[in-house]
């Protein structure tokens, strides 16, 4: 308990910028979805053909999955902040419609005949007595939207646009409770702040004289009313500072600047921050870093559409996902080939490829390796049927990763589990599987003391980091190319173990990391 | 006045109006009735065309109301409703005087006329006018109904059963109200309703509907003494006519033809037909059938001369009725003094008919009576 308010409290700064981002975003997604929802709620209220279609569709998008929304946002909105909140307007829009839509049509047709014949026009009959009445399920709605918009923001980091679900992410990934608290408490806190304030309006737009204790106590409903009101002004002097804030932040952008995207594991983020801090030091550029970006699509997808300039991928992902090549252990052809296709089929160019290979290994517990006596991979045929394999999602549906070990070594596990990221390490200290797969350089392996198996038959392909920038960024800022090159031959498999080792075990920063290195060798 | 003219309704096939035609005066208060389904309520809103007419037009003060813009006519109609249609999310006073603030008329003009408007109906505007509908009585709201649809001064108002959802107490003093207000502001009101008993005591016409058509439009009077058919009769209720007892009339229970003589019968013949008639009195009359007094049992028996004629010994009448007097207006004059029999004469003062204490019991008893025991006994 200590040990995460500490947490807290020194990274307070970065949690209190993270949750203002997280407001920001979510009280403009909310916003637009009330300017989309509630004409659209109050259309299909007067055109009766169009309510089923309409609220169909809200229903149908809202069972989407959130992580397939913006997967498939990517490359029409790329990444950042306006497909989080595309997506979150998206899932908003359901309740408003259909409270809006309830609440209109529920209102006592008599009363409406009434208002229509005393002479009302249309318009008026809308503004003066429907709305009003029907306000009250609206704003409730709008409550619903709101709270879970909060909790859906989480998911913003996912593609870089970074709030709360940012240390959520990295929290996970680390195998670092308190990130994932420091991250999950506010959102919390947050959600129940924004019920609260919703639930406040929802009883101010309430007509006085349909609240339930009316009559009773009038006065005093009116006396609340007052304070109500009060803190909802102070509220929303909050919110429009904050976004305010944000929009002059986002004008003050220098012109010189480029953007790096990293994927989201501990070994992205400290590559991210050593380029950027090379190119920062040697060249005037300077370097917004988007980490932790969903994954190889989202970030091949962010630089192909221009949302980032620059990120380091793997010249085996770039071969055989993207290119779609079947899978070869030559690493100079591997990255001869990748270089020219990139260029000249989509304009990327590849610059000199690190000095470590950061290749799919297996991995199992030092009581596994003696209990079977395990060396190389090959040594797991004999014992398959015995083992589970706990292994990402990436590597059960790669042509190079399990179809590879079913077609060279007839292998076939016990059980096969999908998990994704450090907990894979964890389910391996519990015993819960046998076997996981791991990146070469994983710091993990390290923490935990686990046996890699040897690929002596070269089952995996080589898999060098290498950065890819576009060729435009190139073009404009051609000193890029010298700082970035100039970093990459430090990079070798024990110094990138190294380095994800202080992150993944000793809870150090990436950023911190990455600086402390450069400045030992000397680059900055 | 309002026409309505050849005037057909159907919904979706169904035929609800079928050509009815009719003449609404201005400044009276004209009742439209019938059982659920007759189309009073349908002509009602074709009137401020909260629905559209099939066929046929209507008109007001000769102007066709599909010239006139919706919003226009019904401004200047007023609509009152159950519960009197009140916004319940707005105070009274932003009820009453929502047209007025949407027609953009002058702050103190509407402030004035709603202060007056209140105190017309007897309702406090300092203590009500910054409360909310759910305060309020049903009968203060449906006070406050009626004031807000004479907010904008119309010409026409509209009820569409406003009283119906109210106790009958309540009722019945809003009723006595309406009727007190329509004598001092003489709109021309149209009331839409299915209790008889309300339509006799507030209409100054009422229209009686069945299935989309006019059975009867004339004065709550005549409905009530001269149905036009059976079920008019029924509708109206046998018994009704005792609710309002003044619409009785001499006419409607006189004996048509009593028996008369001349005035040169001797006192003998007039004595045999007594006997024949088995009856008392002989009222004397000219040729003309002009009233010239009435001759007495008691006169005859003591006429010394059986020969002598009647104009001789008869007396004069002290009590005539008219037929258009009311039973009311009889039963009155035999209390007050000690009579049996009433000669009915008209204008001109020809003897048109008689009444007599045994057919006066007669009419008072067919009140108390179901229809099966008059058929019975009085015939």
């Amino acid at each position: 308990m200590i040990t995460l308010f500490n947490y807290m409290v020194d990274h307070g700064a970065q949690i209190w910028s993270l949750t203002v981002e997280h407001i920001e975003m979510t009280a403009i997604a909310v916003g637009i979805s009330i300017l989309i929802g509630v004409p659209l709620g109050i259309l299909i209220s007067y055109v009766k053909k169009m309510d089923k279609p309409v609220i169909g569709a809200a229903n149908v998008v809202q069972a989407i999955p959130s992580m397939a929304l913006l997967g498939l946002g990517i490359p029409l909105m790329g990444i950042g902040v306006l497909p989080a909140i595309v997506m979150v307007i998206i899932y908003s829009l359901l309740p408003i419609i259909k409270n809006t839509y309830t609440g209109i049509s529920g209102i006592d047709p008599q009363m409406v005949e009434a208002a229509h014949g005393i002479g009302l026009t249309k318009w008026q009959v809308l503004k003066k007595v429907k709305l009003p009445m029907a306000l009250p399920v609206i704003m409730a709605g709008v409550r619903i939207s709101a709270v879970t918009a909060v909790g859906l923001m989480t998911m913003a980091a996912f593609i870089g646009a970074g709030g709360l679900g940012y240390l959520v992410f990295s929290g996970i990934r680390t195998v670092n409770n308190y990130q994932i608290l420091a991250g999950a408490i506010p959102a919390c806190i947050l959600a129940l702040i924004v019920d609260f304030l919703m639930g406040l309006i929802e009883k101010l737009v309430t007509p006085i004289s349909l609240q339930k204790n009316f009559g009773v106590s009038k006065e005093h409903l009116k006396k609340n009313r007052k304070r109500e009101k009060v803190t909802l002004i102070v509220a929303a002097v909050l919110i429009c500072v904050l976004i305010g804030n944000g929009i002059v932040g986002s004008m003050e952008k220098q012109q010189k600047t480029i953007t790096i995207g990293s994927k989201d594991f501990t070994e992205q983020l400290i590559l991210c921050n050593l380029y950027a801090d090379v190119i920062e030091k040697q060249t005037d550029v300077n370097v917004v870093r988007k980490e932790n970006l969903g994954g190889t699509q989202v970030c091949y997808g962010a630089l192909k559409k221009g949302d980032i300039d620059m990120y380091v991928d793997y010249t085996g992902t770039l071969y055989c996902d993207l290119l779609k090549h079947p899978a070869k252990s030559d690493m100079k052809a591997v990255y001869n080939q990748c270089k020219s296709e990139l260029s000249d089929k989509y304009n990327i160019q590849l610059l000199n490829q690190c000095n470590f290979n950061n290749t799919y290994t297996l991995t199992v517990s030092q009581a596994t390796a003696k209990k079977y006596n395990l060396n190389s991979i090959s040594d797991l045929k004999n014992y398959d049927s015995q083992l589970k394999l706990g292994c990402t999602l990436e590597f059960q549906n790669r042509g190079d990763c399990m179809p590879a070990l079913k077609s060279k070594y007839n292998m076939n596990f016990k059980k096969v589990i999908g998990i994704d990221g450090s907990p894979r390490f964890t389910a391996l200290q519990n015993k819960e599987v046998d076997v996981i797969d791991a990146f070469a350089t994983d710091g993990l392996l390290m923490k935990y003391h686990l046996k890699v198996l040897k690929d002596t038959d070269h089952l995996f392909p080589p898999y060098y980091a290498v950065p890819c920038i576009r060729e435009d960024t190139l073009k404009k800022y051609p000193e890029l190319k010298k700082a970035i090159n100039s970093l990459s031959p430090y990079l070798t498999d024990s110094v990138m173990m190294k380095l994800n080792y202080q992150v993944d075990e000793e809870g150090k920063e990436p950023a911190d990391v990455a600086r402390t290195f450069l400045q030992q060798k000397g680059l900055i | 006045m309002i026409k309505i003219q050849d005037v057909t309704k159907d919904f979706k096939g169904k035929v609800v109006l079928d050509d009815i035609s009719m003449d609404i005066k201005d400044g009276e208060l004209t009742v439209l009735i019938g059982p659920s389904g007759c189309g009073k309520t349908t002509t009602l809103k074709m009137i401020n065309r909260l629905l559209p007419v099939s066929k046929g037009e209507i008109f007001i003060d000769g102007k066709n109301i599909e010239e006139i813009d919706k919003v226009e006519l019904r401004r200047n109609m007023g609509y009152v409703i159950q519960q009197g249609g009140l916004f319940p999310h707005m105070t009274i006073r932003q009820n009453i005087e929502i047209i007025e603030q949407l027609e953009n008329k002058p702050k103190d003009e509407i402030v004035d006329n709603t202060v007056r408007l209140m105190k017309m109906v007897d309702m406090d505007p300092e203590e009500f006018l910054d409360r909310y509908p759910t305060e309020l009585s049903g009968g203060q709201q449906q006070r406050i109904g009626v004031i807000r649809a004479l907010a904008n001064d119309p010409e026409i108002i509209l009820f569409d059963e406003p009283f119906s959802a109210l106790d009958p107490l309540t009722r019945n003093a809003l009723q006595d109200e309406l009727v007190e207000l329509q004598s001092k502001v003489g709109k021309t009101m149209v009331f839409v309703t299915h209790d008889m008993d309300e339509a006799v005591k507030i209409a100054d016409r009422i229209c009686i509907m069945k299935d989309g058509h006019i059975l009867q439009f004339d004065t709550p009077e005549e409905i009530l003494r001269n149905p036009a058919d059976e079920f008019v009769a029924n509708f109206v209720g046998v018994n009704r006519i005792w609710d309002s007892p003044e619409f009785i009339k001499v006419e409607d229970f006189m004996i048509k033809d009593p028996v008369t003589c001349v005035g040169d019968l001797s006192a003998k013949k007039c004595i045999t037909r007594m006997r024949t008639h088995h009856i008392d009195t002989l009222l004397v009359v000219d040729e003309d059938d002009k009233l010239r007094g009435m001759v007495g049992r008691k006169a005859l028996f003591n006429a010394k001369n059986p020969l002598v004629a009647a104009d001789k010994i008869m007396s004069p009448v002290q009590y005539i009725a008219h037929p258009m007097d009311s039973i009311v207006d009889i039963l009155k004059m035999i209390s007050e003094t000690d009579i049996n029999n009433v000669p009915v004469v008209d204008d001109d003062g020809r003897l048109v008919g008689l009444l007599t204490n045994s057919n006066l019991v007669s009419t008072l008893s067919k009140q108390f009576l179901t229809e099966d025991d008059t058929e019975g006994t009085v015939n």
